[in-house]
């Protein structure tokens, strides 16, 4: 079981997911973006991103170009929110700590 | 050919990971139905292989089923303290179709391994209480014709109703006694029409003829006797054809003549025949060892 934090259980995967948006904090990253970075399957994944969505630590919108000139259709991108931020800070600190100690 | 066939087969892979994703994007709650059908759909293009497409259309699947049981942790709360207002659960979602399949799908696994394990342990029990089954006794697989079983034997060679009893060697009766013992009684036995009257009057040497046997240090029969067999209490006699050397060593490879009717078993008695080459008593002519073959009765039998 992964370790609780508000809604969002901290599963390996999740502070995997966590990481990468934290890589780059201006990035916007759709499901398949997150999936070639990661590794993680699509049954995994989606629930995490609602997960940290719902609990407000990520956002999410429609990609803003038209989906003709790309030649595919839009995508949803996600972003870490600034609450997110905060506490996948914390998180990782606490894990760190935890590690050290 | 085969590209062919995949060529051809793409478009319906194709079809089918769009229709799962369609599927479980609309087993989603409602709020996210639309969009979690928009955002995979979109996804599934990055996908290039067939394989690939399929397993993140199975992923979809497999979200939705995780996506339904958190919505409705979460919504679950907020619902108990509407109907304490309102008087009745209003839950929209099919929040608890996942509870219902997750259950019945665990109970179902349940239940299956409970039937296959109940199945197992009345068989062997009912196999292990009865030593003497009725369908494995007295029915052959193969029967063989009662006239086919000694064939026309070379000169030589005679077929020796041998037997080996193991409640005998249970019982730690030497065998060589018993050797000695059936080989007398077998060769009064296979003594062709004994009573004619040419025989007194046959002008040329007879010749004393001893058909071998198993001698000192032949194995046990119990050693060789299938475990499988005894836990399913079969028993039978299984008649080996042996060419013994006159150095008690076979000098062929033995050969079932007639089944026990069981493989197992007949398996068992080659098996204790090749063990125990080196440990025959060689026939005798005259007091001499001779090579010969004959034929052995191997009978595996349960204590009672």
């Amino acid at each position: 079981m992964g370790k609780k934090d508000g809604n969002v259980r901290m599963s390996l995967q999740t502070l995997r997911v966590l990481e990468v948006f934290l890589e780059d904090l201006t990035q916007q990253l759709a499901g398949a973006d997150l999936h070639q970075r990661c590794g993680i399957a699509s049954g995994t994944l989606y629930p995490i991103l609602l997960r940290l969505e719902s609990a407000g630590w990520l956002a999410s919108q429609w990609e803003s170009m038209d989906p003709s000139s790309l030649g595919r259709p839009r995508r949803r991108l996600y972003r870490l929110t600034s609450t997110g931020l905060r506490r996948a800070g914390e998180v990782f600190a606490s894990f760190n700590r935890g590690v050290l100690a | 050919m085969s590209r062919r066939n995949e060529q051809s087969r793409q478009p319906d892979l194709h079809g089918v990971t769009h229709w799962l994703i369609r599927r479980a994007a609309h087993r989603a709650p409602e709020s996210l139905s639309s969009r979690l059908e928009e955002e995979w759909l979109a996804d599934l293009e990055s996908r290039t292989s067939t394989l690939s497409r399929l397993r993140f259309g199975l992923g979809c699947c497999w979200a939705t089923l995780v996506i339904v049981n958190d919505y409705a942790r979460s919504r679950v709360p907020a619902a108990s303290s509407a109907a304490a207002a309102k008087g009745f659960i209003t839950l929209a979602d099919r929040n608890f179709g996942y509870f219902s399949l997750r259950s019945g799908t665990l109970f179902l696994i349940a239940g299956l391994h409970a039937v296959i394990f109940y199945g197992l342990v009345t068989t062997l029990s009912h196999t292990h209480g009865s030593a003497t089954p009725p369908n494995l006794q007295n029915q052959p697989v193969n029967p063989v014709p009662p006239e086919t079983l000694p064939p026309p034997l070379p000169p030589g060679m005679e077929i020796k109703g041998w037997t080996i009893d193991i409640r005998k060697l249970v019982a730690d009766v030497p065998p060589k006694i018993d050797v000695e013992n059936d080989v007398t009684t077998q060769v009064t036995e296979t003594s062709p029409e004994p009573s004619t009257p040419q025989a007194p009057e046959t002008p040329t040497h007879v010749v004393q003829q001893v058909t071998g046997g198993p001698g000192a240090g032949f194995p046990e029969t119990a050693d060789f006797y299938p475990s499988l067999s005894i836990h399913l209490g079969e028993e039978g006699i299984s008649t080996v054809r042996v060419c013994v050397g006159a150095n008690g060593r076979l000098t062929s490879e033995p050969t079932t003549v007639k089944g026990s009717g069981s493989a197992r078993l007949d398996e068992g008695a080659l098996k204790l025949a090749r063990a125990g080459s080196g440990h025959y008593r060689a026939t005798t002519e005259d007091g001499q060892p001779v090579n010969s073959c004959y034929a052995l009765g191997i009978r595996f039998q349960l204590k009672r």
